[in-house]
């Protein structure tokens, strides 16, 4: 794979006199030897060629040359020809939740996750990179209990990665104002990494979260704020918590960075990107920008402003920075002490070759505990009824007369669906957000239970696994009917067991047989889906006549 | 071994010979090894040897954009790669995005079709990349092609655009953070379409009775102006929520299916969340709602600490809400309640509490267990219809 080359002398050469005045005085030999073999040398040497190892930070640490060529293959080689920066500012946001990639169809074709997201940061570090790590905000995308406690858990990763400052989404402050208080606030003498010009918890002089904040990376000052757009304002209903429009709220925090002498000056603006281009143009001092918003990936280059022309300086160029979503992206922006090209962008996908953390692994365990301890009731999961009104019976049920598709079940994926979730490290099967997937008698894309659906494999063992109701929808109406448990009329025998039929046969039926499956195979958890290729391998049949058969040999 | 030094104008020969050299060629090798970001698809500076035969990719093309795109449709974009160069040029299939569809190179002229080819002088391939819009919003997708042109190694193509669901919620979930017990709490959720015919309501209903008395809603036809706004949208209805007096303290989840008729009969959903909450609530650093308590930890006695919380009230009775220290555990532990002060429009009242261990207090533990029970605060708060507000304290004072 060619690419572009490292420089091949990254100091400048001596003038030719004073190193002819120096050879004088040292002497051709010791010339020669610095020549050849000295540090000069290898500065010269030639240009590393695309399949070596790039210049920058490439993997994280302990992961194999073959997971990193792998996905620098299928991601793309980052920080090619980078040379060493003064420091860098690594952006992230709009989490949405996605604590980790979901491992339903293998994690490592997934992007994203706060143990990668360590792990880069480590890398960087290592490569003695001065970072400066800043969150936009939107560290979830639900409400109720389990969002509250992964906001925290959330948030103290980002306190342990050391984040310089991080920016409130709407969905954050959709939360209890106690939960956000709790988790957000000053520990000791540790400053909360939260900033925000617009938002106040509590108040505005509540003093928990400041409205600014300067740091400095690689002798760089960086200033920073953050707001929320106006917009997004409206989202919050949350009586503790105040709020200013976003342009207004900005003058405060403006004028002290601009009073802070700052090198660079960054703004993290949870707003649309039409909102954030205004208030880029009223505040034209912030040369990095960010906006919310926009595709799910970031686009390969932030997109050019237009330059700060402040009288008497030069033109400062100024960047719109977009993140793309669930964290599956980091954009890196390298500051270098090169006039030429003093500034570079990295979109670095947080794919397998950072590998895993393992402080971060022991924050997902302490969050699946937590899940596990306070159990589904705990989290406040009150079952709703079924659109259908109709109670599930269990696979078991459906087995007694559906042999042959019984079978195609149990040699498939969907009879181990919640197995996976308990042997993975840390276990997932406490897990709400994954549960819903993996269990009977629940709403995939809601997290919720239906009445009579999985609650606890103690509970309701029967309903453990991706069993036949979730597709053909709650049977023990027809399982008791079949059974001669409860007298129907034949009417509402064959009634009740058409209901449960599925047809493929036209293209209206497939198609709802398909938005079914979706509701799982979803775009985050199984990208890859395609009905017709995986249909085959799940297909099932009865015998004309076979279930009822063996039916009638149950009553 | 004796090593004779050689002569000074030696010296200076050789330097001047080896810096005149590289004098000349670093200038020439940095401009032409200079790094360059994806997007500058012509770097300057490298000048390639005349009568050396180079491969020169040739990409008019590298972004496309679908525009509006139906739910579920399906579009494909192809981009043209071609060699204007006078040696054979390979382009090799990179990194996709997640779940766009690349096609393999597809041979215009003078190519074959894989994942890996050469074009030669002159030839050209086709690199299609497609995609499902399965869910609605902007979508960027891209695919990446090395070649073996050294002035343009790699080349990223794009495709977006933004898919147009059937219907749409704005929001899809009401978030109420907290609703008081007493009700009143209105909000209101725009379900937009986007079909040839505007919406007709047939029919509103809630699957979950239980506290469906609790909660009311109204459907309208949405203005002009607001459909206009919503990108792609040509119908919408505003759907019009209140919380009812009684609503249940706790978590509250309520589902509203709207069906529609676009003429065809379709569903649409909005759910409602929020958590119905008394008039007296604490929020701070340490607070643990799910346990319901103050963790302050194991302190040292020598140093002491210092800490805030805050206490909020709410409702019709904040502006009575005084709180008043009645009780502390451990005695050590000093409370002081600060001045009440509004919170954003005035619904909320806020009293800032301020903890202090001082140093120099006797060793205790009262980190809550059978053998060392927790400490407390209690407070006489004002509230009519909670006067007292006791506050489980987890410490420990070590010496």
């Amino acid at each position: 794979m060619p690419s572009p080359v490292r420089p091949l002398c990254r100091r400048p050469l001596l003038p030719l006199a004073r190193m002819a005045a120096w050879a004088g005085r040292r002497g051709a030999a010791t010339i020669l030897a610095v020549l050849v073999g000295g540090s000069v040398l290898p500065d010269w040497a030639p240009a590393a060629r695309a399949d070596e190892a790039p210049a920058g930070p490439s993997r994280g640490a302990g992961v194999s040359d073959e997971t990193a060529a792998t996905f620098q293959k299928r991601n793309g080689v980052v920080f090619q020809g980078w040379p060493q920066p003064k420091a860098v500012l690594v952006f992230t946001g709009e989490l949405d939740g996605y604590i980790e990639p979901c491992g339903c169809t293998g994690k490592e074709n997934q992007k994203g996750g706060l143990s990668r997201r360590r792990n880069f940061l480590g890398a960087l570090a290592a490569a003695e990179w001065p970072v400066v790590a800043l969150d936009l905000g939107d560290q979830v995308n639900r409400f109720g209990r389990q969002t509250e406690i992964k906001f925290g858990s959330i948030v103290d990763g980002l306190k342990a990665m050391q984040y310089a400052a991080v920016g409130f989404g709407p969905k954050d402050l959709r939360l209890p104002a106690e939960e956000v208080v709790a988790a957000v606030s000053a520990v000791g003498d540790t400053p909360t990494p939260f900033v925000c010009a617009n938002v106040g918890l509590i108040g505005f002089d509540s003093g928990i979260t400041p409205l600014h904040r300067v740091v400095e990376a690689g002798g760089l000052k960086i200033g920073i704020t953050a707001v929320l757009g106006d917009a997004e304002l409206a989202e919050i209903r949350n009586d503790l918590i105040a709020t200013k429009p976003a342009a207004e709220a900005l003058v405060e925090p403006a004028a002290a960075l601009a009073r802070a002498g700052c090198d660079h000056q960054v703004l993290l603006a949870f707003a649309t990107p039409e909102e954030t281009k205004k208030l880029a143009a009223r505040y034209p001092q912030f040369d990095f920008v960010v906006t919310a918003g926009g595709a799910e990936e970031p686009p390969a280059q932030p997109e050019k402003l237009p330059p700060h022309r402040a009288a008497g300086n030069p033109p400062v160029d100024r960047h719109l920075l977009e993140l793309g979503h669930k964290g599956m992206f980091a954009v890196v922006i390298g500051l270098f002490d090169d006039a030429a090209l003093p500034i570079r962008s990295q979109r670095v996908p947080l794919d397998a070759r950072w590998g895993e953390a393992e402080g971060m692994i022991r924050l997902l365990a302490g969050y699946q505990a937590q899940l596990e301890t306070l159990g589904l009731t705990g989290l406040g999961l009150t079952p709703s009824r079924h659109p259908t009104g109709r109670r599930f019976a269990g696979s078991a049920t459906c087995a007694e007369c559906h042999k042959s598709s019984f079978e195609v079940w149990t040699n498939s994926g969907h009879a181990n669906a919640l197995t996976t979730l308990e042997t993975q490290t840390p276990r997932r099967d406490g897990d709400p957000e994954c549960l819903s997937c993996h269990v009977v008698g629940w709403a995939p894309q809601k997290f919720q239970p239906y009445e009579g659906g999985f609650m606890g494999v103690k509970a309701t063992p029967h309903l453990a696994q991706q069993g036949c109701e979730n597709c053909h929808g709650p049977a023990a109406a027809h399982a008791s009917a079949e059974r001669g448990q409860v007298r129907v009329p034949a009417a509402d025998r064959e009634r009740l067991r058409s209901e449960l039929h599925l047809a493929l046969d036209t293209p209206q039926a497939k198609q709802r047989v398909m938005n079914n499956c979706l509701e799982c195979h979803d775009l985050d958890n199984s990208p890859q889906f395609d009905f017709d290729t995986y249909w085959p391998q799940v297909e099932h049949g009865e015998e004309p006549g076979a279930a009822a058969a063996a039916a009638a040999a149950l009553e | 071994m004796d090593v004779r030094a050689p002569g000074s104008w030696s010296v200076v020969a050789v330097a001047v010979a080896v810096g005149g050299l590289v004098g000349v060629g670093n200038p020439l090798l940095r401009a032409s090894t200079r790094p360059w970001r994806l997007g500058e698809f012509d770097p300057a500076g490298l000048q390639m040897q005349e009568g050396i035969a180079v491969p020169k990719v040739d990409a008019p093309s590298t972004q496309y954009a679908f525009g509006t795109m139906a739910e579920g449709a399906e579009e494909t974009h192809k981009f043209v790669i071609s060699n204007a160069g006078d040696a054979p040029l390979k382009i090799t299939r990179g990194a996709t995005s997640c779940s766009c569809t690349v096609s393999d190179f597809e041979a215009v002229e003078g190519g074959e079709t894989d994942g890996e080819k050469l074009l030669p002088p002159g030839g050209a391939a086709e690199l299609r990349l497609k995609w499902r819009g399965k869910t609605g919003g902007a979508f960027r997708q891209q695919a990446t092609v090395f070649t073996n042109d050294p002035r343009r190694p790699e080349i990223v193509f794009v495709v977006e655009g933004f898919v147009v669901p059937v219907w749409k919620a704005e929001p899809k979930s009401i978030v109420l953070t907290s609703i008081p017990s007493q009700g009143g709490v209105k909000a209101s959720s725009r379900i937009f379409t986007y079909g040839k015919e505007p919406p007709t309501v047939k029919e509103v209903s809630t699957p979950d009775s239980e506290t469906s008395q609790f909660v009311s809603f109204t459907t309208a036809p949405l203005s002009a102006e607001e459909i206009a706004r919503e990108r792609g949208a040509t119908g919408g209805v505003l759907l019009d929520v209140e919380i009812l007096a009684g609503v249940p303290i706790g978590p509250l989840r309520k589902t509203i299916l709207i069906d529609l008729l676009l003429p065809e009969i379709v569903r649409a959903e909005v759910t409602i969340e929020g958590t119905v909450a008394g008039d007296l609530a604490l929020a701070g650093q340490g607070w643990d709602s799910s346990r319901q308590v103050l963790q302050l930890g194991t302190i040292s006695g020598r140093t002491g600490t210092n800490t805030q919380v805050f206490i909020t009230a709410k409702g019709a009775h904040r502006d009575a809400v005084h709180p008043v220290v009645r009780d502390v555990v451990p005695a050590s532990m000093q409370v002081a309640v600060g001045e009440g002060k509004p919170v954003g429009s005035g619904a909320v009242m806020r009293f800032p509490l301020t903890i202090t261990i001082p140093a120099g207090s006797a060793p205790c533990n009262h980190l809550g267990s059978s053998q060392a029970p927790a400490g407390r605060i209690v407070l006489d708060t004002g509230h009519p219809d909670s006067p007292t507000m006791t506050i489980p304290v987890s410490v420990a004072v070590g010496p």
